[in-house]
């Protein structure tokens, strides 16, 4: 299991490999100019693109640039973004929490809710609550995304005046706090329980819950929808009838016995569920105005921002890898039959 | 008997089991009427916005390039016996689709006699974007999962058929494609080629084909392993003619069934990109890009009046939500009906 983990975990830098070659492939489509803006560092620079394009031999073959773009992303210098207009680096350190924190708000929801809905529907089968889940389940998966943010944002917060929108300002959060508040993660909610300042973290999470729900209405439907077919399926199974002709409680072979089995088919979900996911953070961080990497990454790809929209996608390319290895390693922990060589 | 006479007689297919478990399904029936509706809605949309047409002086380049006048267009438009009529209908020129503005107020107005359903931001016709939207709705679908559908079954039926390192080195990259988000991959698209909304089709299309060439692929190999083929071959049938006659037509009717479903997913993933700002230009008539007119009458103002403009985008929305839905409920029915144990 450990050499399996260390052998996947060698295989990220090449997935960003490819990535990258991918990327600058597509990036031969631009002119020298626009390249150029790849490499800047300051808003100085801007202006002396000719330079640039000079120094980095950006009017030459592939296989040189390809050379020269590596080396510097290698140095930690993965660009400029005109958007935030500071170099990319420190826009990934400065509003990674902020997306995290709205992914780690929805996610533990997203799963708990379809997971139980999916339990509930099937063990339910075809009674009114079954069909009731099934029709909310495809309604759910009709929604697009930015239709439940807008109509959350205006009956939630406009209309009913309930939760807020935005995170939390660094502005405010100084003046809340006062001098002595320690980010240990950067994430407000978790950072003001550390500190034992409730008020902060309730202020924090008052301002997570709309688009987090947002989220969890898009998502858990597809969840919903897997773990009910899947747990009809383990229902079915010949273990469960041995287990209940035991005569084992209802509860113990439903929870206990088949709801274990059924899990495997919604961790391999796991993977387009994330696709999803961020798909769907892009769009929620902007209509709730939550500053957050995706908000970061739809303003440059209106903007045209090439240098912000590159760094964007290594990070997408590293965090699934990422997650794909922790579904792998999910499978193991739920499913002891499965052996990594 | 004539031994002409005893080819296997095929049954029709509104007779067969997977039909009558489908028509069945309460929710594939409500489904296929809602569809039915925005089929309609499409097709009539020069008769149902005639009166903006005459009505609206912006409405000139459309009916310019239809060849008719302004008093002419109620009587053109709204008989079927008119050539006009099919021309508009059947092959609108694409000035058409550019939503007819009543002035150029900043401000939404509420429904009224010549705008029934109100006008948005910049005063353009919603009742007009919402009919024409119908037909951007249907086009985009149907040409994405179109071109995504070619290319997924000639990448899949190669895999399938060549099969050893091609076929490996296909589903890696299907892989890379599927895991990957599509949103990003949009983006990334519409910097390099430019936004609009045919670039967000064919980007759209550039990921979507991996997931049917995978299911194709799947379903060539379930049925290269039947016994018929295994048949044709003992008779001395060559492999391509094996893989044309005997495997392909066999193979390819769940996938085409069930991509066709996707037409409805597909709408709503374009609508987010025009929402956006990266698909439709503003002014076309795309249900995605009239909601975007709501951002700025929702997220700006102060609480307690975020439905001061509600019909710029509740009506678009809805629209949205109902095609989505309506395609979801006939690929849930069809699915259900083609697997009887799920």
């Amino acid at each position: 299991m450990f050499n399996y983990i260390a052998r996947r975990l060698l295989q990220i830098p090449v997935v960003l490999f490819v990535l990258s070659l991918v990327i600058m492939g597509l990036m031969q489509l631009l002119s020298p100019q626009q390249r150029a803006a790849a490499f800047v560092t300051s808003d100085k620079q801007i202006e002396h693109l000719d330079q640039i394009i000079e120094k980095y031999h950006l009017d030459e073959g592939f296989l040189v640039q390809y050379r020269l773009w590596a080396s510097e992303v290698l140095r930690g210098n993965l660009g400029f973004s005109r958007i935030s207009k500071e170099p990319v680096l420190t826009t990934v350190r400065k509003r990674f929490p902020a997306s995290m924190e709205l992914a780690l708000a929805a996610f533990v929801p997203i799963v708990l809710v379809g997971v139980w809905l999916g339990t509930q529907a099937a063990t339910h089968r075809d009674s009114f609550l079954d069909q009731a889940l099934r029709v909310m389940a495809i309604v759910g998966w009709s929604l697009p995304t930015f239709v439940v943010a807008i109509w959350l944002v205006a009956w939630v917060y406009g209309g009913l005046g309930w939760f807020g929108i935005g995170r939390l300002p660094s502005s405010l959060l100084i003046e809340l706090a006062g001098g002595d508040f320690r980010r240990y993660t950067g994430l407000f909610t978790i950072d003001g329980l550390l500190n034992g300042r409730l008020d902060i973290a309730a202020e924090a999470l008052k301002r997570l819950v709309l688009p987090a729900a947002a989220l969890v209405i898009v998502v858990s439907a597809g969840i919903m929808r897997v773990m009910r077919s899947s747990m009809l399926d383990e229902l079915g199974k010949d273990y469960v009838r041995t287990a209940r002709a035991k005569g084992l409680p209802e509860k113990t072979v439903v929870y206990k016995h088949a709801r274990r089995n059924a899990l495997i088919p919604v961790i391999t979900m796991a993977g387009p569920m994330l696709g999803r996911m961020i798909g769907g953070i892009v769009v929620i961080e902007l209509i709730f105005n939550f500053p957050g990497l995706g908000e970061w990454a739809a303003k440059a790809a209106l903007q045209l921002d090439v240098t912000t929209l590159l760094a964007f996608v290594m990070l997408i390319g590293l965090i699934m890898a990422t997650a794909n290895l922790l579904v792998d390693v999910a499978y193991v922990i739920v499913d002891p039959r499965i052996r990594y060589e | 008997m004539n031994p002409q006479d005893m080819k296997p007689q095929r049954e029709a297919w509104y007779r067969s089991k997977t039909f009558k478990r489908f028509r069945r399904n309460p929710l594939a029936i409500v489904g296929s009427l809602l569809l039915l509706g925005f089929v309609l809605v499409a097709f009539f949309a020069p008769a149902i916005t005639a009166p903006q047409l005459a009505s609206i002086r912006t409405a000139r380049p459309c009916l310019r390039d239809l060849g008719i006048k302004r008093d002419e267009v109620l009587a053109e438009l709204r008989n079927p016996l008119k050539p006009t009529f099919w021309k508009a209908t059947l092959a609108p020129p694409q000035t058409c689709y550019e939503i007819p503005r009543d002035g150029f107020s900043p401000l939404p107005k509420p429904p009224s006699k010549k705008h029934p359903l109100g006008v948005s931001g910049g005063s353009y016709d919603i009742l007009y974007g919402l009919t024409w939207g119908t037909r951007t709705a249907f086009y985009v679908g149907f040409l994405v999962v179109g071109i995504s559908l070619a290319i997924g079954i000639v990448v899949g039926g190669m895999s399938g058929f060549l099969g050893g390192t091609i076929d490996n080195m296909v589903m890696r990259v299907t892989d890379v494609m599927l895991s990957f988000p599509g949103l990003v991959f949009v983006m990334i698209v519409s910097v390099i080629f430019g936004s609009g909304l045919t670039t967000v089709m064919i980007a759209l299309a550039l990921i979507r084909w991996a997931g049917y060439a995978r299911f194709f692929r799947g379903d060539i190999l379930r049925t290269k392993a039947q016994e018929f083929v295994d048949a044709a071959r003992a008779i001395g049938a060559s492999p391509l003619r094996v893989f044309l006659k005997h495997v392909f037509p066999n193979a390819i009717g769940t996938l085409l069934i069930l991509a066709s479903m996707d037409v409805g997913s597909i709408v709503l993933t374009a609508a987010g990109f025009s929402f956006l700002g990266l698909g439709a230009p503003v002014g076309y008539a795309d249900w995605g890009q009239m909601i975007s007119f709501a951002r700025g009458y929702i997220l700006g103002t102060a609480q307690g009046t975020p439905f001061d403009f509600w019909y710029v985008w509740i009506y678009p929305s809805i629209m949205l939500v109902l095609f989505g839905l309506a395609w979801n409920l006939l690929g849930d029915a069809v699915r259900d009906a083609l697997d009887p144990k799920s």
